[in-house]
């Protein structure tokens, strides 16, 4: 059982502006909160504060019981982590200690085998039991068959690299579920998941009786899991102490209230300065009104040093625009494609100005599909083939873009690339305001927040002038109205689109829908199907 | 919907479906009946909250896993 307290929290970003102003909220005992707000409005720096990853210019955090805590960017790790260093790093404090113990006393042991490096590597091993490390690698047994089907043993060594999104995101959540920790943190914890999985997650955030907070942009899983809604906007939070159901509601009437509340304290203040003024010509004439003068202005200043109420937070505006052009009738012709222990042979044809939805399980090799059609070196047999002046255009979070993160956004758009002309900055600004990324501008692509960097790669199809989109989960990530600003956009869109997608609400708005089924098969449904359970495989 | 919330008699069958199969593998004669039922049981509990489509497959192997390393 555990809680956490937010008091006062206040944290300034490195470029000198007020983030978090005044942050106070409380999740108590077992309770399950949504924390919602936009692309960029701090809801991960806010996680990472409650952690203890960083830490806030004012205010405080108090919280009991153990934290365990699931990164947004988990799915997308593209780096050398194991599957065992993984699982470490999200077991408790003690535990990680004294394995990163272990592991020392052992390559001790091996530069030199000596006394003292035994019995150091004894004490360790000694140490590791005495925190339950034993009965933790148990528990990781439970966990690796749940989330991939293989004990801890068989698979501890594999990079998580190898792992896809969801496989990742459901090894970290049946990790810290099944774990000791009763207070989580989780961080877009339901991205890159299949919507089996999905689903899975709906329930046992339900039936759990830890304490969550978790964000999410996924209004069916909001609609089900949470039982309160943490809002951050304007700098600050508030509570709504129901369910997402009412909560739309909720956050139009606090609006209206603040900005009543800001009229009144406007009105009054233009009062005080009217009347301020009037008794500043009587003073002139009469000792007595020059007092009651001076007393009016001291009031005055006393309201403005108290200062207006907070304004209601601003709309937000975001309008993707993808152009796109004129291509060939048969845009995509698949014959006999096999991806190589993937998936079985299929054919496939795709026309000028479809909406194709790729649906399948975790791990089923949609994305492999996608990269091979982006031109990547993918394992297949069977030929195919894009047709006349198709530019393919890609999309995906789970891509790494190393050579981006130390540049800033105007500087990348600034260069161009091939098949992306550079522009200049007036109309790199111009671009980035319609993607809400204005003051964003001079900041380095590595400090965006995720969603940005989603809205981001998605301004750069924009310039590409791709006619052939192949967009990877294109939601995940993009906050309740950037996702709809993109829907609109792709259905505008002057050319073809191939999207991979476990977004329920999204893949509705396409007209084909390519199923990568549980027994290997890729089939075309005239509905869509979300219920593929996982292939089978043996790893 | 084929995954949430496991109805009694599939949690039931996932566990008979198992043993069933250890039983006729070599843990029948290497582990004994009462064992292999054990740990059977024991996977079956700590999977609690797997999907209802995948546990017959994932007791499986847990307890196949557990017998092995008990074994061995
Ligand atoms: N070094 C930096 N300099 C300037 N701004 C920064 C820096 N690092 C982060 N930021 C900004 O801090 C803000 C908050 O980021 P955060 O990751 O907390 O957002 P978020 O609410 O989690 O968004 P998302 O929904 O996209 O995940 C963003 O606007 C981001 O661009
Ligand atoms: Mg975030």
């Amino acid at each position: 059982m555990g809680y956490v307290d937010v008091a006062g929290v206040r944290f300034t970003l490195p470029d000198g502006r007020v983030l978090l102003e005044d942050v106070s909220f409380r999740v108590g005992d077992g309770a399950c909160a949504a924390l919602v707000g936009e692309n960029g409005a701090g809801k991960t720096t806010l996680l990472r504060i409650i952690s203890g990853d960083l830490t806030p210019d004012g205010g405080s955090v108090a919280r009991t019981g153990g934290l365990g805590v699931m990164r947004q960017f988990i799915g997308s790790v593209r780096d050398d982590t194991t599957v065992q260093r993984f699982l470490i790093d999200l077991a408790p404090p003690a535990v990680r200690e004294a394995w990163d113990a272990v592991e020392a006393a052992e390559l001790a042991m091996m530069e030199g085998d000596d006394e003292p490096a035994q019995m150091a590597y004894a004490n360790a091993l000694g140490h590791w039991g005495d925190v339950g490390g034993y009965d933790v690698e148990v528990t990781w047994d439970t966990v690796t068959v749940a989330a991939l089907g293989v004990p801890y043993d068989g698979c501890k060594y594999r990079e998580l690299a190898s792992l896809s999104g969801g496989e990742q995101k459901r090894l970290a959540l049946e990790c810290l579920l099944r774990g000791p920790d009763q207070v989580l943190l989780l961080d877009e914890p339901d991205n890159y998941l299949d919507v089996p999985g999905k689903r899975w997650l709906e329930e046992r955030l339900i039936e759990s009786r830890k304490t969550v907070l978790f964000v999410s942009h996924d209004r069916e899983l909001l609609a089900r899991v949470a039982d309160r809604v943490v809002t951050v906007e304007g700098g600050g939070a508030w509570v709504h102490g129901g369910d997402f159901a009412s909560y739309p509601a909720a956050r139009t009437a606090r609006h209206e209230r603040m900005a009543e509340l800001r009229k009144r304290w406007d009105e009054e203040h233009q009062r005080l300065v009217d009347l301020v003024r009037t008794m500043q010509q009587q003073a002139k004439n009469s000792p007595d009104m020059a007092a009651r003068y001076h007393a009016m202005q001291t009031r005055l200043a006393k309201y403005e040093a108290a200062g207006p109420p907070p304004d209601r937070p601003p709309d937000q505006h975001v309008a993707m625009r993808l152009r796109g052009g004129r291509t060939g009738v048969r845009v995509l012709v698949a014959e006999q494609l096999e991806l190589t222990g993937l998936m079985k042979p299929f054919d496939l044809e795709v026309d000028y100005g479809d909406r194709v939805a790729v649906l399948g399980s975790n791990g089923a090799g949609k994305s492999h599909f996608l990269r091979l059609l982006a031109g990547q070196d993918v394992a297949h047999t069977g030929g195919w083939r894009l047709g006349a002046r198709v530019v393919p255009g890609f999309f995906a979070q789970t891509h790494a873009h190393p050579e981006w993160l130390d540049r800033s956004l105007v500087d990348l758009l600034w260069h161009g690339e091939p098949g992306r002309p550079g522009v200049d900055r007036g109309r790199a600004m111009a671009t980035l305001r319609r993607y809400g990324l204005a003051p964003q501008g001079d900041q380095l692509f590595r400090s965006l927040s995720g969603g940005q960097q989603a809205r981001f790669q998605v301004l750069l199809l924009e310039l590409s002038g791709a006619t052939l989109l192949l967009l990877d989960e294109p939601t995940d990530n993009l906050d309740v109205l950037s996702a709809e600003s993109l829907e609109e956009a792709l259905g505008a869109f002057d050319g073809t689109v191939v999207a991979v997608t476990h977004d329920r609400w999204f893949a509705r708005t396409f007209d084909r829908f390519l199923v990568f089924g549980a027994g290997g098969q890729v089939y075309e449904a005239p509905e869509p199907v979300f219920d593929e359970a996982r292939v089978q495989r043996t790893r | 919907m084929t995954t949430v919330l496991a109805p009694r008699s599939s949690d039931d069958e996932s566990v008979e479906q198992a043993v069933a199969r250890l039983l006729a593998e070599e843990y029948g004669t290497l582990a004994g009946p009462q064992v292999v039922m054990g740990v059977v049981q024991n996977a079956r509990r700590e999977l609690a909250g797997s999907p209802v489509g995948a546990l017959p497959e994932l007791v499986e192997r847990l307890a196949r896993y557990r017998l092995h390393t008990s074994v061995s």
